[in-house]
């Protein structure tokens, strides 16, 4: 059962600043669409992912979907958009019973969805994958105007010839949100559409959120981690926990209490912390590395036993390019790569694991998760030494991480089943105990502000026994927070802050835009 | 996982099976015959005696090694359609050992039989190295080393190792006794040393793929090389080497039909039974003690409808399409359970799960590893 | 679900048993066939045989097998359809293929009550198969001949292609009788100059295209035509010959096509065909299922010939030739002379015991392509003699004189 919300406020119900023209009240009169769940169920084995949640929606607001990591938020919203069927309850459009299955109806019904990971199709460009879903009577010509439209109009940089698998995360989801438009979608919800993105994107996609909100009435449903853009953004909020809807109320509120409505209790925020450095245990001799998106030339940086370096920048800078040189998944073109003493740069990424590097990726189940196998698999995948696997012994460990990682999941629980922030969770659990360097993407990718804090505490206990960490993140906050050195990097070009302590996220959000000069003088 | 939705489980299960054979009992009707009388010339072609079982095993050993090579394959999630190849190169391999050597029994055979495996997974590996390392799609290099691998048995036969009478490119000439493989008695023709290698191997393959690091390394390749790689799993080495071990077995199939089924080399010696063996495994998917059950029905219905052609004057494709529709039934259930009972496929409108199921599987794991 | 489906056929099994048994004046006699039984060739040529037993021998009831090849059928052997046949009360299994030779004496074994006759095999002749087997073959020779005379008369380039299967007595000997009859009517009726005639023989490597494994045939005619050859002759299961010769004619050249192994060989391509040469099984089978009911067959191997009177009589004629459309008036004529010459040769040389005693043009001097001589001056190629090589039967090589490989 649900335990009574800390505060259960009735909905308040304040409608958007009218527009003067009356054509266009109107159009919000008619376009305006009213959502009801009613008392939505929804189990997965013995999880009640969503338990007995009722909810109106109403047209023209932005209501951020809260809650700590599995409490039911991708789950709420991939059935209000017609990913998964709910095992009973029933959504209102309009007051109608809408009995829509699959995401293409709830698309008709004007219910559309940008799912966590965008699912385009990466061999398709722009232009082909904006097309796909549109009847069939659009024509390449028409489609190709249409996504130049909608994209001048936000601001949104889609390039129609480019193959999907180019463009960043951030482009994707402004092509799926200019599809999505043109579909007739009314009512828009985004499952943590800012992990994956730079803080310019996520300026012009929260411009796009609120013009389509507030001037064009419709309903925008956030679900986000990161109580900053809902502060920013959101008309009101919901907040879910354990399956249970256990508040709700209008904004604006304090992070504090967001906080509060979330846990249930106060969280206090985290503390800079230095560590102790010891000796050079990572060289990197005038790096000259080339991917895909950029060039990064001559970096040479020493990274000490216990030092945590973070890297800032916009999606594709380069700070990924050289985490991913380091261990040897990215070609180098010239330098070295030394740890230890030890000539790494010719050595496979299998090689370099074994010399002590550890490396997680950002991209979860695209890759560094294997969807289709259990977390006790997973686990055993990381000892590769033996050649018979000893199950009951790998299950202790696993269980043993899944409890102090603090995992919503079983051993035998396959991966995908997980929330994302959980499998976020077991990404990070699966980290060797000791590796002389840690580099990480993304470390707390969707992860709740308790988790994520809770994370840092184990990867910062490794730093006192002499690990490096090199990460990075989008959150310029995480950065400062947990660095002692930082590196900015601007399409391929890159600034070291030598003392982290006197960076602060106004000087990091400066330097990512590409104002070196200025911030030497 | 014992809930109130057990008898579904057996349903979806079931249902297949018979709607197949409805669909297939209305077809038989539509050629104005008797689908009772269809039934039963399989039925009694398949098990009327023992001569009849023994029958539908000759054609199941060679089909189970098929299969029990292409479930790991399978598990690393390659499209081994090579394996017709595989087999071909085994059924060469024993060929040249029975023709050449003149040794007993008892070494000879085990000596053929290792040659057989050498000669699938030298062929497994050139399917394998083209993939990895030269990244030509499996389906095409399989197809390719298919042709040229009946293009060497048809060029042994008619040439080097034609009969004294002249090449007719029809067999080699036969092979002598002591290295053919002995059948257990004349009312039940079978070899017993090729039943006890499958017994074997359906235990290896089992163990291999549940209990050990290679196995695993296979199954996370299979699902997603690129976070396999970044997990520590060497996925071409893995790759590679399930072609390899693929071959291995396959070969051993393809020696059954020269060394038992024939007695002699013929052309195309593995005569489609890899084929069939991968309709067979997209059933069973990775589930090795599922493979020669399923291969059996398969087997029983093939070789039942031997009786079905002469008896009946029907035509053999009545036999495909009952098989037929079998699998396509059998992967809608998979599909359809897992929508109903919440397994991978639930959301498979958006991503659909290149697994059958692996539900079972790890369920299975689960228990059994507790 | 194998306890239902046991279920589900245990219930057809009782129904089954209610059927009525085989009729008591039947005789059942199964015909097993390498390919499809609509293959317009050589495995269609034996089913209809097989029906036409049916419809001239009362009670007579075929039990057809088609396909029995490891492609399409590997989940049987001809161990296991004889078996089946046999339940079903076949008293003769007849095995259509020389692929069968060598498991119808093993399966015979099996079955020492039952007959099995494996057509164009010579087991029975050597002596290697069991006593209940026995051979039939038809002289196809004599079609040969005809069929190379027409190539003889027509070719206006003096180049003949011959499309071979692939190499064995018997298909070197078919080749080589191709020869001597168009060598002889380029001869004797066109009056050209033996020397001047050239008959190349291409081996695609088996009875039709495997992609991949024979020659393609198609490609193999056209080669024929661009170095200078009028015309062309099959000797394939598959009609390549003819498609080819119809298309490049409908492009204005002045080709032609010698069609083989089926009466309607011709219809492919009509107006370019002259002609097609093609075994008639009907009277030789319908006589041993005769005997065989009767139980009068002993083991016996026979090489069945034409019927001179009326070469494409369906009861008698064992061997014939359908003239095409594309032979000319004149060349029709002097085609008709020649088959009287033949004709007139083998009332000369009756056969014996079912076996000819010789074959027309099959005279001295004969050299093989190595030079060994088959028949000097005067004598002629027996047709068929015990460990004998150098007959008409074992053909080792091509003859002197035609272009191709032997071996
Ligand atoms: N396909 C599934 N099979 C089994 N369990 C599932 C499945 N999908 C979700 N769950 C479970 O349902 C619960 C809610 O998951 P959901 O993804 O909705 O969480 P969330 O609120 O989005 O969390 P996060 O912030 O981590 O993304 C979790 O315990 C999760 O393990
Ligand atoms: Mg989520």
């Amino acid at each position: 059962m649900c335990a009574s919300g800390a505060g259960l406020h009735p909905p308040l119900i304040i409608y958007g600043r009218v527009s003067s023209v009356s054509a266009y009240i109107f159009l919000r009169w008619v376009a305006n669409m009213e959502i009801e769940l009613q008392h939505i169920h929804k189990r997965f084995g013995r999880v009640h992912a969503n338990n007995d949640i009722s909810l109106k929606l109403h047209g023209g607001r932005i209501i951020g979907v809260l809650g700590e990591n599995g409490a039911g938020k991708s789950t709420l919203m991939k059935i209000l958009s017609g990913y998964q069927p709910a095992d009973s309850g029933s959504i209102l459009i309009d007051g109608q019973k809408a009995g829509y299955h699959g995401p293409q109806a709830a698309i008709a019904a004007g219910v559309g969805m940008l799912q966590q990971d965008p699912l385009d199709v990466p061999a398709f460009t722009v232009l082909e994958n904006f097309l796909y879903g549109q009847p069939a009577s659009m024509t390449r010509r028409a489609a190709r105007s249409d996504l130049a439209k909608i994209s001048h109009e936000f601001g949104f940089h889609l390039d129609p010839e480019t193959p999907a698998a180019r463009i960043s995360i951030g482009q994707r989801q402004q092509l799926e949100i200019v599809r999505l438009l043109t579909l007739g979608v009314r009512t828009l919800i985004l499952d943590e559409p800012t992990t994956g993105i730079s803080a310019q994107q996520k300026t012009i996609l929260f411009d796009a959120l609120q013009a389509l909100a507030r001037d064009q009435g419709m309903t925008v449903l956030l679900v986000s981690h990161k109580l900053e853009d809902v502060i920013a953004l959101c008309d009101e909020v919901v907040v879910l926990r354990a399956g249970c809807l256990v508040g709700e109320r209008a904004m604006p509120a304090t992070k504090a209490e967001l906080v509060r409505l979330m846990f249930g209790q106060d969280i206090a925020p985290q503390e800079r912390s230095a560590g102790s450095l010891g000796e050079i245990v990572l060289k990197l001799d005038s790096l000259t590395i080339q991917d895909r998106r950029v060039r990064v030339e001559t970096l040479s940086l020493d990274v000490r036993e216990g030092e945590v370096i973070g890297l800032a920048g916009l999606d594709g800078s380069g700070q990924e390019a050289l985490m991913r040189a380091c261990v040897g998944l990215t070609p180098v073109v010239g330098g070295n790569v030394v740890l230890k003493d030890r000539d790494l740069t010719r050595r496979s990424y299998r090689e370099r694991m074994r010399a002590g590097l550890a490396f997680s990726a950002a991209g979860r189940l695209e890759e560094g998760l294997v969807a289709g196998l259990t977390l006790t698999e997973h686990m055993a995948l990381m000892d590769s030494e033996r050649t018979m696997i000893d199950w009951p012994g790998v299950r202790d460990i696993t269980r043993r991480q899944i409890e102090r990682y603090n995992v919503r999941g079983r051993a035998e629980d396959r991966i995908e089943m997980l929330s994302g922030g959980n499998q976020q969770r077991w990404l990070m659990a699966l980290l060797p105990e000791q590796p002389r360097v840690m580099i990480l993407e993304q470390p707390t990718r969707g992860l709740d502000v308790d988790s994520a804090r809770w994370v840092w505490q184990l990867l910062l206990d490794r730093r006192a026994h002499g690990t490096a960490i090199i990460f990075n993140s989008p959150d310029l906050d995480e950065i400062v927070t947990y660095s002692d050195r930082i590196i900015v990097f601007f399409a391929g070009r890159f600034h070291l802050i030598e003392d982290a302590s006197t960076a602060t996220v106004e000087v990091l959000g400066h330097l990512i835009g590409g104002n070196f000069e200025e911030a030497a003088r | 996982m014992t809930d109130n939705r057990t008898p579904l489980r057996i349903l979806l299960l079931i249902a297949p099976i018979v709607l197949s054979l409805a669909i297939t009992a209305i077809l038989v009707l539509a050629v104005g015959k008797n689908p009772l009388e269809v039934m039963t010339a399989i039925w009694e072609g398949a098990f009327r005696n023992s001569n009849a079982v023994a029958g539908v095993v000759n054609f199941w050993i060679p089909l189970t090694f098929a299969c029990l090579g292409l479930v790991i394959t399978f598990t690393a999630g390659l499209w081994n359609i090579g394996v017709e190849g595989q087999m071909m190169l085994g059924a060469v391999f024993a060929s040249w050992a029975a023709r050449t050597l003149t040794l007993p029994s008892p070494v000879l055979l085990p000596l053929e039989i290792v040659l057989a495996m050498l000669g699938g997974a030298f062929w497994g590996f050139l399917v394998g190295f083209l993939r990895v390392r030269l990244g030509v799609n499996e389906i095409f290099g399989g197809v390719a080393l298919n042709a040229l691998a009946n293009v060497l048995v048809i060029y042994l036969i008619s040439g080097p190792w034609q009969p004294p009478e002249g090449g007719s490119a029809q067999s080699t000439p036969p092979f002598p006794a002591e290295s053919l493989l002995p059948e257990i008695s004349s009312e039940f023709p079978v070899s017993l040393l090729a039943l006890f290698l499958i017994v074997i191997i359906v235990a290896a393959v089992f163990l291999a793929l549940r209990g050990t690091r290679w196995g695993l390394n296979l199954k996370a390749t299979g699902k997603n090389p690129r976070s396999a790689l970044l997990l520590g799993v060497p996925t071409t080495q893995s790759a590679l080497s399930a072609f390899v071990i693929c071959g291995a077995i396959a070969g051993i199939g393809g020696a059954y039909r020269v060394l038992f089924t024939f007695d002699s080399l013929r052309p195309l010696p593995s005569g489609g039974i890899g084929f069939l063996a991968l309709l067979v495994v997209l059933v069973v998917a990775n589930r090795a003690l599922l493979a020669p059950i399923v291969g059996f029905v398969f087997a029983a219905i093939l070789a039942g409808s031997t009786r079905l052609r002469v008896v009946l004057q029907l035509d053999q494709s009545l036999a495909e399409v009952l098989q037929g529709f079998v699998v396509l039934l059998v992967l809608m259930a998979n599909g359809l359970r897992g929508r109903i009972l919440g397994g991978p496929g639930a959301e498979s409108s958006i991503q659909p799960e290149p697994q059958a199921q692996p539900t079972v599987t790890t369920a299975a794991e689960a228990t059994t590893h507790e | 679900m194998r306890k239902l489906f046991f279920v589900v056929l245990v219930v057809a099994l009782a129904v089954s048993m209610a059927l009525p048994a085989v009729a008591q004046d039947e005789f059942v006699f199964g015909m097993v066939l390498v390919g499809p039984q609509n293959d317009r060739g050589w495995s269609q040529a034996h089913y209809e045989a097989g029906q036409y037993v049916e419809a001239n021998l009362p009670g007579a009831r075929m039990l057809v097998f088609e396909s029995l090849n490891p492609a399409d059928a590997p989940e049987t052997t001809l161990l296991q359809v004889a078996t089946e046949m046999v339940d079903q009360g076949a008293k003769l299994i007849i095995t259509s293929s020389d692929a069968f030779e060598e498991d119808t004496d093993v399966v015979a074994e099996a079955f020492p009550d039952v007959v099995f006759i494996n057509s164009s095999g010579d087991n029975a002749f050597t002596g290697e198969a069991p006593a209940n087997v026995g051979n039939t073959m038809g002289q196809m020779e004599w079609g040969k001949l005809i069929a190379g005379c027409a190539a003889g008369l027509t070719t206006e380039t003096g180049s003949i292609g011959y499309l071979g299967p692939l190499i064995n007595g018997e298909t070197r000997r078919l080749a080589a009788s191709a020869y001597l009859g168009a060598r002889y009517c380029y001869e004797n009726y066109k009056g050209g100059d033996p020397a001047d005639l050239t008959f190349t023989v291409t081996w695609i490597g088996f009875w039709f295209n495997i992609p991949g494994v024979t020659l393609d045939p198609t490609a193999e005619v056209n080669t024929f035509f661009d170095n200078g050859a009028d015309v062309a002759m099959s000797g394939i299961d598959t009609p390549e010959v003819m498609t080819v010769a119809g298309q490049r004619a409908g492009r204005g050249e002045a080709v032609h096509g010698v069609a083989y192994d089926y009466a309607a060989g011709c219809d492919v391509s009509p107006e370019i065909c002259l002609g097609s040469p093609y075994f008639n099984w009907g009277p030789s089978y319908l006589d041993i299922v005769s005997r065989v009911k009767d139980g009068t067959y002993t083991q016996e191997w026979t090489w069945f010939g034409p019927d001179w009177a009326d070469l494409n009589n369906p009861d008698t004629s064992g061997v014939g030739f359908v003239v095409g459309d594309g032979l000319s008036e004149e060349n029709a004529q002097h085609l008709d002379d020649f088959i009287a010459s033949l004709a007139a040769f083998a009332a000369d040389h009756p056969d014996e015991n079912g076996i000819p005693t010789a074959i027309a043009l099959w005279e001295g001097p004969l050299a093989l392509q190595d030079g060994t001589v088959l028949a000097a001056e005067g004598e002629v190629v027996k047709p068929i003699e015990k460990d004998n090589p150098l007959t008409i039967w074992y053909l080792p090589q091509l003859l002197e004189g035609m272009v191709g490989a032997s071996e």
